[in-house]
């Protein structure tokens, strides 16, 4: 199992959808808005939204594509006849994915204190730990939702960018959804994202408050909920699935 | 060589049916593959060659039959090579080797598998991305993959197509030297020249259903042809009112 780590590691390096979701988009996304909106206590939101949009763009856009390329290779067949169990190999694959938003998310944090001044406690920082940790899970389970589902490429596409984009907008990733209409207030609780962006900003905001657990948990049933739609979505390959696919072959 | 006949039996395939809606892909067959011997599976495009190989690794669940292993380790000494190249994309050939040694909880030394890939004509690709190899190099590596455990029992899925002939000739010499060594090997294959010089036995699909099965010598003389082709052209004629064999 740690060699499979080890080396879905060293390989995400080169993987130019990683590279462009997971490192580029991020720091592009922080030091852009960054700059563009000089306003005081901005910069906290937008370092709490950067860092969950790693997370989401990282697992949730990136591991649809490796889903679907591993499945339509074979190399889900090819794993059934060897010893090593599937969910030994998905352990390992999601956990190289997860430190990967790890160290990411580390060099954003150390980006927004140093270029934005953004203060943070050692609470806060824990609380973070946690939340890119449950939310790495969940979005993973979320991009293996979409590649299960997606029969190629384009269909994969649409269906994790129909998930994705959704959870994007209805949350207050980059903006307050105050004076947003109630339905989108109301659709923003009803998935993950939005409550992953709330530990986080309280994280970001020096730690523990009043709803940060209403969030957590909010999440962590999310993140149960989506792994469990995983496990029931899996396929080894395009001809053995009990869904509705996607996509020609 | 052992006597075919005295061979133990490995895997036992008995009355497989695979249905594709109202389609029998696999209509009853019956097949033993044996200790040491080379089987080839041949017949037409959409015989179901693959699909009775998938049901005797238990990759599919047959709607009818049943297939036994002589032994529960068996599975986990099986090599298998698949029509796709079951290969990681980004990841070097010697990386995919390495992936595929911890599939079966594998950690074998670079030199193991750079000589692994050597045998297999990779050895100058090794560091580069499986995914910009040519179609005829991903299948070399795709066997190379398949036997980075020293398989007992070897499956491919039509190995040699889609290679030059250097290539073809060097798996022809690998399945030859694998075969000497004791690894029983089951695969499928249009090149029917191929199959008369590396085939214990062979096992003939169309439709589905089998329609003939022995040595090659065996066949030639039962159907009074002089090669493999007549007996595939006779055969895939006749295959609509054939029997299938018991």
């Amino acid at each position: 199992m740690s060699t499979v780590f080890r080396t879905m590691l060293i390989g995400q390096f080169r993987d130019p959808h990683t590279l462009f979701w997971t490192i580029v988009t991020p720091f592009v996304l922080l030091l852009g808005l960054g700059f563009w909106f000089d306003k005081p206590g901005y910069a906290e939101r937008l370092l709490a939204g950067v860092l969950a949009v790693n997370v989401l763009f990282g697992p949730g856009m990136v591991t649809p594509f490796q889903v679907m390329t591993l499945r339509n290779r074979g190399v889900f067949k090819l794993l059934r006849t060897a010893s090593l169990p599937t969910s030994a190999f998905i352990t390992a694959s999601a956990g190289a994915r997860t430190a990967l938003s790890l160290v990411v998310c580390a060099c954003l944090t150390a980006a927004g204190c140093l270029v934005f001044d953004v203060r943070l406690t050692l609470p806060g920082l824990a609380l973070m730990l946690v939340a890119v940790l449950i939310g790495s899970l969940c979005f993973t389970a979320v991009g293996f939702i979409s590649g299960n589902l997606g029969r190629n490429e384009s269909a994969t596409s649409m269906i994790s960018n129909l998930i994705c984009m959704p959870m994007l907008f209805a949350s207050e990733a980059f903006y307050s959804l105050e004076h947003a209409p109630r339905w989108v207030q109301i659709a923003s609780l009803l998935h993950p994202f939005s409550h992953f962006v709330n530990v986080l900003s309280d994280g970001v905001r020096g730690g523990w408050q009043a709803s940060t657990w209403t969030s957590l948990a909010a999440l962590a049933a999310f993140t149960l909920l989506c792994l469990s739609m995983a496990a029931a979505t899996f396929r080894w390959d395009n001809e053995s699935s009990r869904f509705r696919i996607l996509g020609n072959r | 060589m052992a006597n075919l006949a005295t061979r133990r039996v490995l895997i036992r395939a008995s009355s497989l049916v695979k249905r594709y809606g109202r389609r029998n892909v696999v209509d009853g067959i019956s097949l033993a593959v044996n200790e040491g011997e080379v089987l080839a599976v041949i017949g037409p495009n959409g015989a179901g060659k693959s699909t009775t190989l998938e049901l005797i690794l238990r990759l599919r669940r047959p709607d009818a039959g049943s297939v036994e292993y002589a032994e529960p380790e068996l599975r986990r000494r099986i090599g298998v090579q698949l029509q796709t190249a079951p290969i990681f994309p980004g990841y070097t050939a010697l990386e995919n080797m390495r992936l595929a040694a911890a599939f079966h909880r594998l950690r074998p030394g670079d030199d193991e598998l750079l000589r692994r890939l050597a045998a297999c004509g990779l050895a100058e690709m090794a560091h580069t991305d499986a995914a910009r190899l040519s179609g005829g190099q991903q299948k070399r590596l795709a066997i190379a993959m398949a036997l980075v455990h020293d398989p007992k029992l070897l499956f491919l899925d039509e190995p040699t197509a889609a290679l030059d002939p250097r290539a073809r000739l060097e798996i022809r010499e690998l399945i030859g030297s694998l075969a000497k060594g004791g690894t029983s090997v089951v695969f499928t294959s249009h090149e029917l020249d191929e199959v008369h010089r590396l085939a214990d036995r062979i096992v003939f699909i169309d439709a589905g259903r089998m329609l003939a099965e022995g040595s090659p010598a065996a066949l030639l003389e039962q159907y009074n042809v002089s090669d493999l082709e007549q007996l595939y052209l006779r055969l895939t004629q006749e295959a609509p009112n054939a029997v299938a064999v018991q």
